[in-house]
């Protein structure tokens, strides 16, 4: 996975921000996209490219319940949000969903990657690469479940481990 | 060792635990509204699938629904699109749904305890993350994703990873328990614990000052338990939790029976361990206000609006959040907190909308008006506490003080239908979060209890309550 940053250089995204209430009302996923991150940052839906990457801080996600949160940015090109810490639920509705990958990051990468950089993540090594700046970082592995519902494409075609 | 009440919940629902894998876990209630449902269902018609349980689902309609006049058309279109999404799905998969006009219509966390649906000891689930409201029955109820809406339709059951139990002690009396609420003492828990404390865990609530509360005010605390980023809260039952449940609509039959099992049983052990732990002292805490953009950014009602330094301890990522939420709060550090006006009051949501926090609030502004520059609704929980307060006399005190009556619903707390703030307003609000833009566009929240936002809505601005007779 290769792809530029958008850096939000704060804790705690919330998903009235990463898709405000007024919206869940909207089941059509690619008119749902316009509306991502419209909260916090009016010009990302023109910004975002196909394949980018979201960097920010700790307890992203954090709120409520709504799918609707990484769907919006799954369907505006976002492949990974980088973040110190997640929020449970934001999460799990990432993974089950297969809709983007949620990956926690050190300290390190938080501060050395800016916006616009370019960087690839490759989580078979847990390694994130910093192109522009020519820098390593490493991601905190999945664990072995959460890596195995990703591997599976998601809660409903995951299948669990036979005896 | 002991256990906790979230393990003995926890072993008592588990039906595929294996090493290296999440534990299948059993559902025995679920909950489902308009808004993360319609996916859920879609993919089991997609797949050929029935709802396992429909015996064990329960839908209503909350988020959406107009809080005006119910016998009017619905003018939104996607609104009601939503709405008749809900009832063709209940109709289809035999679901029994509490549509925009049955009596037991409200907010889902509301029903769900008033009509005995939500029973100690067992697991609740509902695309809702305030959920965790359920836990004041000694339920172990998670708020969950349209994903896990859809799995738990077809199986009864989800996959977890399982959470780890969190003590919080209550120690303490208030002094003043019109004045100082379950509200303030949730708040200053997150105050204390951060928005990322609970993270991971389920939190058990403990100690005299949480025995001490009703069942409406443990909701309160359960309710915010995901604002501290917990996955569920809970507070052991007791007889306050039976005598609440008995006789409910939807009570079980075997009731007395079920009571005799859980005493005794449905506790935290005492040689049990927690992995984490938090005291908070209640003595002498004020009533809370929020002044920032998430629940954590919260102080004394007597306090002044901290400078980002102050707040942040030396992090710079809480620092810069501070200034972002100080910018658009529009608030200058060390403006006294009862200094800043308000323009609206919203006395509503899954967290204050029961008969006890209308209540509390009617004692508030018993014969006297809202200030002239403030617009003021009160948008009770569910039609049954509608009616409870319609009874008392409770819509006539709010009305004579000039305060909006409404229909139940969760309307301005999330700003999905048309009760929102315009830009720039500011609104001293009951319900949970004060995140940019949940209320509106551009809408400023300050959280606080009901009866912080009935005196604010007398004031024009913030007062502290402990100030006024409540009695």
């Amino acid at each position: 996975m290769k792809g530029n940053v958008i850096k939000y250089a704060r804790d705690n995204i919330d998903t009235d921000v990463i898709i405000p209430g007024t919206y869940l009302k909207i089941h059509d996923y690619a008119e749902l996209a316009t509306h991502a991150m419209e909260g916090l940052d009016p010009d990302f839906h023109s910004k975002v490219k196909e394949g980018d990457f979201i960097l920010s801080g700790k307890n992203f996600g954090c709120g409520s319940s709504r799918e609707h949160a990484p769907i919006a940015l799954s369907h505006s090109g976002i492949k990974a949000v980088l973040a110190l810490s997640f929020a449970r639920i934001f999460y799990r509705n990432a993974v089950d969903g297969a809709f983007l990958l949620p990956i926690e990051i050190e300290q390190d990468a938080y501060d050395g990657i800016s916006e616009g950089d370019e960087i690839s993540i490759d989580v078979s090594v847990n390694e994130i690469k910093n192109i522009t700046k020519n820098q390593t970082y490493k991601m905190k592995p999945f664990s072995e479940i959460i890596g195995k519902i990703i591997a599976a494409g998601g809660l409903f075609k995951y299948k669990p481990d036979q005896d | 060792m002991g256990k906790t009440l979230f393990e003995k919940i926890w072993e008592s629902h588990v039906v595929v635990e294996k090493q290296n894998n999440p534990t299948l876990i059993y559902i025995d209630r679920h909950l489902v509204h308009e808004v993360t449902s319609p996916q859920a269902f879609d993919g089991l018609r997609q797949n050929n699938r029935k709802v396992r349980r429909p015996d064990l689902t329960i839908a209503t309609m909350d988020h959406n629904v107009p809080t005006t006049d119910r016998s009017l058309p619905i003018l939104d279109q996607t609104s009601s699109v939503q709405i008749k999404t809900l009832e063709k799905n209940c109709k289809d998969f035999g679901i029994k749904l509490f549509d925009i006009d049955s009596p037991n219509q409200g907010i889902v966390h509301v029903i769900g305890p008033q009509l005995g649906i939500t029973l100690p000891g067992t697991t609740i689930v509902c695309g809702d993350s305030h959920t965790s409201t359920h836990g004041a029955f000694g339920a172990l109820a998670l708020g969950i994703g349209t994903s896990d809406v859809e799995h738990v339709l077809a199986s009864q059951t989800m996959w977890l990873e399982k959470p780890k139990p969190f003590e919080i002690r209550v120690e303490g009396k208030r002094k003043n328990p019109h004045a100082v609420t379950a509200k303030d003492i949730v708040l200053s828990i997150i105050k204390n614990i951060g928005t990322g404390g609970g993270t991971g865990t389920v939190i058990e609530y403990r100690g005299e000052g949480i025995t001490d509360l009703s069942m409406e005010q443990r909701m309160t605390i359960c309710n915010m338990s995901i604002e501290a980023g917990a996955r569920a809260g809970l507070i052991a039952p007791d007889e306050k939790t039976f005598e609440y449940l008995r006789n409910r609509e939807y009570t079980p039959k075997n009731y007395e029976s079920l009571v005799d099992s859980w005493k005794g049983h449905l506790k935290t052990d005492r040689d049990a361990k927690f992995e984490k732990e938090f005291i908070l002292h209640i003595d002498d805490i004020a009533p809370q206000v929020s002044w920032g953009t998430n629940p954590g950014m919260t102080c004394d009602v007597t306090d002044s609006v901290p400078s980002p330094d102050e707040f942040s301890n030396g992090d710079p990522n809480q620092k810069r959040g501070a200034e972002k939420a100080l910018d658009y709060m529009a608030l200058e550090p060390g403006t006294l907190i009862e200094d800043i006006k308000i323009d609206r009051v919203f006395i509503g949501s899954c967290t204050n909308a029961r008969l006890e926090d209308l209540i509390e609030a009617s004692k508030v502004i018993k014969g006297q008006k809202i200030s002239s520059h403030v617009k003021a609704m009160v948008v009770p929980g569910s039609q049954m506490v509608k009616k409870q307060a319609e009874a008392m006399g409770l819509d006539k005190i709010f009305i004579n003080a000039n305060f909006e009556w409404r229909e139940s619903g969760c309307s301005m707390c999330l700003g999905m239908n048309p009760d929102i703030l315009s830009p720039g307003e500011r609104c001293a609000s009951t319900s949970n979060r004060n995140f940019e833009g949940r209320q509106g566009t551009g809408g400023r929240t300050h959280l606080v209890s009901p009866v912080m936002a009935a005196a604010a809505a007398i004031h024009g601005h913030f007062v502290d309550v402990r100030k006024l007779d409540l009695s």
